[in-house]
């Protein structure tokens, strides 16, 4: 009897698995954490619907306004130039920087303006804050041959106005430059 | 007792033949029956992609031609979309047995080879209406049905929305077709910020026709960008809102003031400055106010990223020497450099999912890596011209960069693994610092 029930126990379990094993063999991938559940389509549900709508990006109307406070003159002076990469004062600029000073204490009321610029090599931000450096070491100097901070002022370019596009080594140094600009105070 | 013996006999062998047979039927149960699932009392989720896979092989797909010019346009798009994903094959519909208003028999595709075959059918009025089906094959039935609408002008939105859902089902992840890219493009020496869709479609210019514009950066919400302008001799930083569609002046200062990113909320922003004579990396809000320095060397620091927790900022620092990358806490303590190779990487962007890290080192000519944002795994990704600002789309999974190796600086896509590269802006525009949108 008891041998009886053992084979109607493994023969019920033999058709409860055997009615549960899927009709091909799925090839599971490595594990993942992300399983899609795709839903299935049942007749007679309604069909998902979706109106597609857009938040528009369009042109801009209300603009800041800048008004410039001097007015600027194009100096004299030659453009003094770098290394790559560096931002030292050359020994061929020196002569240039000792006019400029010159010229600036003679003339009382300007103010000067140094541009710092780079050559296309670098990247746009990092040739902003080079372009900064070279700048600042203009002024420095300046400052060190006896002119008053306050009369110079100093902005950086990066790689953004560059005198000539080629890619070539004459290129390339012509814009690695510290540029001289003259400035009046607006009634002045 | 000969009697008991014979009738044992009998049903050992009866239970003999059942041994077998049910040994015969749990061999194919076995992987199922160690998972503890018993044969799966419910169906297993089926995984058609699984996108973590190292060894990945690509899903053979189907896609009709949808009826109409605009059906034509919106199955052209899908599988476009589909296919820059790297994870399909296209089967071309020379190859299809089937005609595509008859019903769906899985039949007609085995033999090809298609896994997953995408039906599609167009009414055309006022209105765009598309019904769309997606088939598995080895099922043998339909595991999407939708319809959708759209006015005739958002049709490429339409599309896109189409190839998430399809992307959706069988990834299990959300596609970024509807995606966004923002870059300054210069027209005639004056330059303006662009946005454009991710496959370069919808190029849309902002009005504001300025002749210096840097780093346009999203702000989380996709609604603002921030970004550096040079007016009247000074560098600002302004506020884009898109739903405003106005421009706001955020930061001035002397010295060279450059938009870095937001921080999560969108309330702050991280930014740098040489206002106090070399350049230094600020946070302060949106509305002007509350402005904190958060580092103050003698060196450069520049270019902030900011990761997605928001809880630390990539940046470029020359503190050692030479411009790299560093790594900080959102407070600015923590510091640590993560570039060791080559002696200038600069322009950090970290991935939406804060594993990596794209950056632009000077190998030779500039190129685009990306790093674990642990310093390990450095890899370089393009070879040709120069490449620089790289920027990850929104699942991580593809970066946009600019590149000048066809000539005129140009905007570039290419999945993160360096596959796929591709311009996207016209190649007469001179176009760069591009940022993907994040939504």
């Amino acid at each position: 009897m008891k041998k009886i029930f053992v084979i109607l126990f493994l023969l019920a379990f033999a058709i409860v698995l055997s009615a549960c094993a899927p009709r091909r063999a799925v090839q599971l991938p490595p594990t993942t954490p992300q399983e899609t559940k795709a839903p299935e389509v049942k007749p007679g549900k309604k069909v998902p619907e979706e109106k597609v709508v857009e938040e528009q990006i369009a042109k801009i109307e209300t603009r800041e306004v800048e008004t410039p406070t001097y007015v600027e003159e194009k100096s004299v002076f030659e453009d003094i130039h770098f290394d790559f990469d560096k931002y030292d004062i050359l020994p061929n600029a020196k002569p240039t920087l000792q006019s400029i000073a010159d010229w600036l204490i003679k003339n009382k009321s300007v103010i000067l303006l140094i541009e710092g610029h780079c050559d296309e090599r670098g990247t746009n931000e990092y040739n902003l804050a080079l372009g900064d450096r070279r700048a600042k070491a203009t002024k420095d100097y300046l400052v060190a041959l006896g002119i008053a901070s306050g009369r110079i002022q100093i902005i950086s370019y990066g790689e953004e106005k560059p005198l000539c596009t080629e890619k070539t080594e004459d290129c390339w140094q012509k814009n690695r430059r510290s540029h001289f600009v003259i400035l009046k105070e607006k009634g002045k | 007792m000969k009697k008991k013996f014979k009738v044992q006999s009998l049903k050992f062998k009866v239970l003999i033949i059942f041994l077998c047979l049910l040994f015969f039927t749990l061999i194919p149960l076995s992987p199922l029956l160690l998972k503890g699932d018993f044969g799966g009392l419910k169906a297993e989720a089926k995984v058609y992609i699984d996108i973590s896979s190292p060894a990945l092989k690509k899903l053979p797909i189907a896609i009709y031609e949808f009826n109409g010019i605009s059906g034509k346009e919106i199955s052209k798009t899908v599988r476009d979309d589909l296919e820059f994903t790297g994870l399909f094959i296209y089967i071309d519909k020379a190859a299809y047995v089937e005609g595509p208003l008859q019903p769906f028999n899985p039949k007609n595709w085995t033999p090809l080879g298609v896994e997953v075959v995408v039906k599609g059918t167009v009414k055309e009025g006022t209105e765009i209406t598309l019904m769309v089906s997606l088939f598995d094959v080895f099922e043998g039935k339909e595991i999407l049905k939708k319809e959708y609408k759209s006015g005739r002008e958002l049709i490429r939105p339409l599309s896109h929305t189409v190839a998430n859902d399809i992307y959706k089902a069988l990834t299990g992840e959300e596609g970024i077709f509807r995606s966004r890219i923002a870059f300054v493009g210069e027209e005639k020496g004056r330059k303006d910020i662009y946005i454009m869709d991710w496959d370069g479609k919808r190029m849309l210019k902002i009005g504001l026709k300025e002749n210096f514009i840097l780093s346009p950066r999203w702000s989380r919400d996709g609604t603002k960008l921030i970004y550096s302008s040079e007016r009247n001799r000074q560098w600002n930083i302004y506020l884009l809102d898109f739903l405003k569609r106005s421009e706001k002046k955020v930061f001035s200062s002397k010295g060279t003031n450059l938009g870095g990113d937001f921080l999560s909320g969108d309330t702050d922003f991280i930014f740098s400055s040489s206002k106090d004579g070399n350049a230094d990396l600020y946070i302060m809000s949106i509305e002007g106010a509350n402005m904190r320095k958060l580092t103050s060397s003698n060196s450069i620091e520049v270019s902030p990223s900011v990761s997605p927790d928001s809880k630390y900022i990539a940046f470029v620092s020359d503190r050692g020497g030479s411009p790299q990358i560093y790594l900080m806490r959102n407070d600015g303590s923590d510091v640590r450099r993560i570039t060791f190779e080559g002696s200038y990487n600069t322009s950090p962007s970290w991935s939406p999912k804060g594993d990596r890290i794209a950056f632009t080192g000077r190998r030779g000519a500039n190129q685009i890596l990306v790093v674990n944002s642990d310093g390990t795994g450095l890899i370089q990704l393009t070879t040709q011209g120069n490449n620089e600002d790289p920027s990850f789309s929104p699942d991580g999974r593809y970066i946009t960069f600019s590149s000048d190796r066809d000539g005129v600086r140009g905007i570039y896509i290419m999945r993160t693994n360096g596959e796929s590269q591709k311009r996207i802006t016209p190649r007469k525009l001179r176009a760069f610092s591009p940022r993907w949108s994040p939504n």
